[in-house]
């Protein structure tokens, strides 16, 4: 029987499952976070997105000193756990549903909207919280905003998003934004459009370090062709959009996590490439370039740590 | 001392700073000469030939090792390597890779003080020619002499060697010279054989020339640049020297060429002609060289230029042609000159053709990851394509004379270049961050003067023509002292047409009033040159060097180009750097071509990713950077 409701609701014994057009997603109470993000069959998903707090340190950075001020936010990135989740259908709290008081539910259960968030506490000192909130809307949009809570006894943070890491490589992907590669303090330069990328290129910087940062985009779209599925052969392309929320975001899309970037001395030490880690960004520092040896990063151009961080974006299948 | 009519060599040339050039023709214009105006126009001279290609080698561990007698005409070298010139000596295997910074490349490995300063007598002597760290190139190439130039006088230059050569001809001496990136010349013409000759040349990795070549780069030693035979009719101009000058409203322009002439002058002409750009004849002249030994050959004035500048490279021709007294041609010289004003104003404010002067600049070490300091024909022009894409209207030559076709281009292409001397001594005052300048060269060494000297001299002889050129840089991180105030005054006294760069005297203010034309910064922040700026300045403002580009970098461009706008004397300056030097090698392990850089190639201590500072990677293709570059360097 058909329900007027969009939203299957599937209330399981560690993880929230949501239902809804052409679209499945999977929240794990227990290992905290998205598990698993479906649309038109294809898996979007390796692991939880996580927050990103670490760049791999650039030259400049490492020339000021600004890794060794902002090293608790390395630990943060690894280490960083979920202690709180809330729940809300159709807008309104409820109780977690965890057994055995999910067994009030029945196999036909729908919604108009579910939002579930999850609080991260940081491995850092003192520690401080972000706040992940997900929100599937009755077009099996998914709606995701990054709180991060200031504390003025926290250091400058090197960055602060979201990171996906997908399955396997992408081919390539399409955005509206600027050209080339740009940061807060390095994107005068960049001109406006859509711009058609091949692959995930890194940009080869002779130390590996953070790059590929697209500044001020409006979406993103990745295009894979494999899936891990062992049953699934299709090579058809697929694809996955971001979109800003009330503001446009930053991102990079490469084959490799900001510490596979920072463990490397050279281009030839990164592994070889077989996932996709795309970063939706709220805050990103600049790269500064006065010197390489001791000159900060222009004060207007770095992330304090006390002062909270919110940003916003959409998710959906094409 | 410049030594001349020195028939032995003496390996204590190598410790004495006091010995740098040992028979070496004196430098002069870098102009080409030909034996027909069709060979002129095809730029293909029979008076030059090529001794560039495979030549024998040998590598000798350190000075004890040399295989002696090697320049005779009958040592056996049959079982002596090949090697390619020009090349460096890393590159072809037999020498490891090692960059480093500010250190000396000895350091940590041996103990040195350059000879005048602290180091005792005893130290300084036999500290290069007896060190089991200073390997040696031999080399060895046989060569004939065209049957055209049979009775001529012969000589060869070699444009580029590093550290310090020694030259036999047929086992006969022929000279010694320092000063690794500027040509030197030795005349070949009294042992010159018939049917084969043997050119002899012992490189030296190091000598007292090294404190003065401390640049921070990979550390190399070779022949990495053109040999070429030049041969020269009965009558030759050994020196040109063109003052093309505008009138006071930029509206006229004189023209003055000076020459210095060899050879028996009698009955002898010169045919002067210029044309313009596009070959329209302006002027033409015959000046009977009877009387020109040294002096003014012809001057003429232009009742409407056209100036040259970034935005018109205008370029006018100029020909001369030697005759005999019976009419026949003996060399046919063509030159390009350009009508262009630098100068300072009466608000310190730089002009150029009485506009201020804006320098959207880069520094450009000469690279290339598959050879390194041998660089081609292809990259020089790719990086002036470069530049000019990029909006980039100036370079730097940091920090040593380059390619002599490289002021070509940019005379052609509009680029400014500040013309640097070989000299940076930084390891001998700038010690773990900390200005210590105990054992500092040149400094005010009397000992040590005449060799800088010599630098300033050879930097401005050969490259005076260009117009490009609109300053003199005394060289780079060499602190400063009466030596380097010496440079300068050469090059006051040579060139009126030009203004003179230094920076090191930021650490000597006593010395300002001697030194500079312009108050000149390296990695100042915007602050700072604000700071400056609004304290009564005395000279305009530039930056040398800035946005230091290491990796991914050239972040708040912004907030300098701002004060273009804010104050005129702040007239811009030259990113550090065009491109980054690391050399490509293949990967052991995957096979792929990487790059890599000091610290790579066991060569310790080093600094390792240092030198890659570029806004170009090692391949030549351009960092994200470079579209923040292009966009504000548009805007001015």
């Amino acid at each position: 029987m058909a329900n007027s409701k969009p939203l299957q609701i599937i209330y399981g014994d560690g993880t929230l499952g949501v239902t809804g057009p052409n679209c499945h997603y999977i929240f794990n109470y227990s290992r905290g976070g998205l598990e698993s993000l479906v649309y038109a069959g294809k898996e979007w998903l390796y692991r939880e997105p996580k927050p990103t707090f670490w760049r791999a340190s650039t030259d400049n950075d490492r020339g000021n000193g600004f890794p060794q001020k902002a090293s608790q936010w390395l630990g943060a990135e690894l280490f960083s756990v979920v202690k709180e989740i809330a729940l809300q259908v159709n807008q309104k709290p409820i109780s977690l549903p965890l057994a055995p008081a999910n067994n009030r539910y029945t196999a036909q259960e729908f919604a108009e909207e579910i939002q579930i968030s999850f609080t991260y506490k940081t491995s850092t000192v003192p520690t401080t919280q972000v706040t992940v909130t997900y929100t599937v809307r009755s077009t099996g949009q998914l709606h995701v905003q990054a709180h991060y809570h200031g504390n003025h006894q926290l250091p400058e943070l090197p960055r602060f998003g979201l990171e996906f890491v997908m399955p396997t490589l992408a081919t390539g992907f399409k955005y509206a934004g600027l050209s080339g590669e740009t940061y807060p303090d390095r994107m005068a330069g960049g001109v406006s459009g859509t711009y058609q990328i091949q692959g995930l290129p890194v940009t080869p910087y002779l130390v590996p370090q953070d790059n590929g940062i697209h500044m001020a985009s409006h979406w993103l779209q990745i295009s894979r062709q494999s899936t891990k599925d062992n049953s699934d052969l299709n090579r058809i392309p697929f694809q996955l959009k971001f979109s800003q929320g009330q503001k446009p975001f930053a991102f990079s899309a490469l084959p490799y996590t900001a510490l596979e970037l920072e463990n490397a001395s050279h281009q030839e030490d990164l592994p070889l490439p077989r996932r996709t880690v795309v970063t939706i960004l709220g805050a990103v520092r600049g790269v500064g370039g006065i010197d390489s040896w001791g000159a900060d990063v222009a004060p207007a151009y770095r992330i304090p740590g006390d002062q909270d961080i919110i940003f916003d974006f959409n998710i959906a299948g094409v | 001392m410049s030594q001349q009519n020195q028939h032995q060599p003496n390996l204590k040339w190598l410790d004495d700073p006091q010995v740098f050039r040992v028979n070496a023709l004196p430098a002069h214009s870098d102009h080409c000469w030909y034996r027909s105006s069709q060979e002129a126009a095809a730029q293909q001279s029979s008076f030059r030939k090529s001794l560039n290609g495979h030549w024998q080698f040998n590598y000798a561990k350190d000075p004890r090792q040399i295989s002696q007698n090697f320049a005779e005409v009958t040592f056996d070298s049959s079982n002596w390597d090949d090697i390619q010139v020009p090349g460096l000596i890393e590159f072809a295997g037999y020498h490891k890779f090692h960059y480093i910074n500010t250190l000396y490349p000895w350091e940590g490995h041996h103990f040195r003080r350059p000879a005048f300063t602290t180091a005792s007598k005893q130290d300084a002597q036999g500290q290069f020619s007896q060190a089991p760290d200073n390997p040696v190139g031999q080399y060895r190439k046989h060569f004939h002499v065209p049957v055209a130039w049979q009775n001529q006088t012969v000589r060869v230059r070699f444009e580029g060697v590093q550290t310090a050569m020694y030259l036999w001809l047929n086992g006969h001496f022929l000279g010694y010279a320092e000063d690794s990136f500027s040509p030197h010349e030795f005349d070949l013409t009294p042992y010159l054989a018939k049917d084969d000759n043997v050119l002899a040349v012992a490189v030296f990795n190091a000598s007292t020339a090294s404190y003065l070549e401390d640049q921070d780069m990979f550390r190399f030693f070779g022949i990495f640049r053109d040999v070429t035979l030049l041969a020269q009719p009965q009558v030759h101009l050994e020196d040109i020297s063109l003052r093309p000058v505008p009138s006071s409203d930029l509206q006229s322009g004189t023209l003055t060429i000076q020459a210095q002439t060899v050879g028996t002058l009698a009955g002898v002409t010169a045919a002067v002609a210029v044309k313009d750009a596009t070959g329209k004849s302006l002027w033409q002249t015959v000046t009977s060289l009877d009387q020109i030994q040294s002096g003014i050959l012809a001057q003429t004035t232009f009742q409407q230029i056209r100036l040259w500048s970034n935005d018109e490279p205008y370029l006018y021709q100029l020909q001369i042609t030697l005759h005999d007294a019976t009419g026949h041609v003996l060399e046919v010289i063509p030159m390009v000159f350009g009508f262009r004003r630098i100068e300072i104003n009466s608000n310190k404010v730089m002009l150029l053709n009485g506009q201020r002067l804006i320098i959207k600049g880069v520094n450009r070490h000469e690279w290339n990851a598959t050879s390194g300091r041998v660089i081609t024909s292809a990259n020089m022009d790719q990086d002036i394509a470069i530049m000019k894409a990029n909006n980039i209207n100036a370079v730097r030559t940091s920090h040593y004379p380059n390619h002599l076709t490289w002021y070509d281009r940019c005379d052609q292409q509009g680029i400014y270049v500040m013309a640097e001397n070989n000299l940076e001594s930084h390891g001998t005052w700038q010690k773990l961050g900390v200005v210590e300048p105990s054992d500092n060269v040149p400094g005010n060494l009397s000992q040590w003067q005449a060799a800088v000297l010599d630098r300033a001299q050879n930097n401005y002889q050969w490259l005076k023509n260009h117009t490009s050129i609109l300053w003199w840089s005394l060289g780079n991180e060499s602190y400063a002292g009466t030596d380097i105030a010496a440079m300068e005054t050469y090059y006051k006294q040579q060139d009126p047409s030009r203004l003179v760069h230094y920076e090191g005297v930021f650490h000597r203010p006593e010395f300002k009033n001697r030194i500079s034309d312009l108050e000149s910064r390296m990695y100042a922040s915007p602050d700072e040159i604000e700071t400056y700026l609004q304290n009564n300045p005395s000279k305009p403002f530039i930056l040398c060097e800035y946005m230091h580009s290491m990796g991914n970098s050239v972040g708040g461009l912004q907030n300098y180009m701002i004060l273009l706008t804010k104050y005129p004397m702040f007239q811009g300056g030259f990113i550090w750097d065009f491109i980054d030097q690391a050399i490509a090698v293949k990967d052991e392990i995957s096979g792929q071509t990487v790059f890599r850089y000091g610290g790579d190639f066991d060569d310790r201590p080093s600094d390792y990713a240092f030198s890659g500072d570029g806004l170009l990677f090692a391949d030549r293709t351009e960092k994200p950077a470079m579209q923040e570059v292009r966009y504000y360097y548009g805007k001015f």
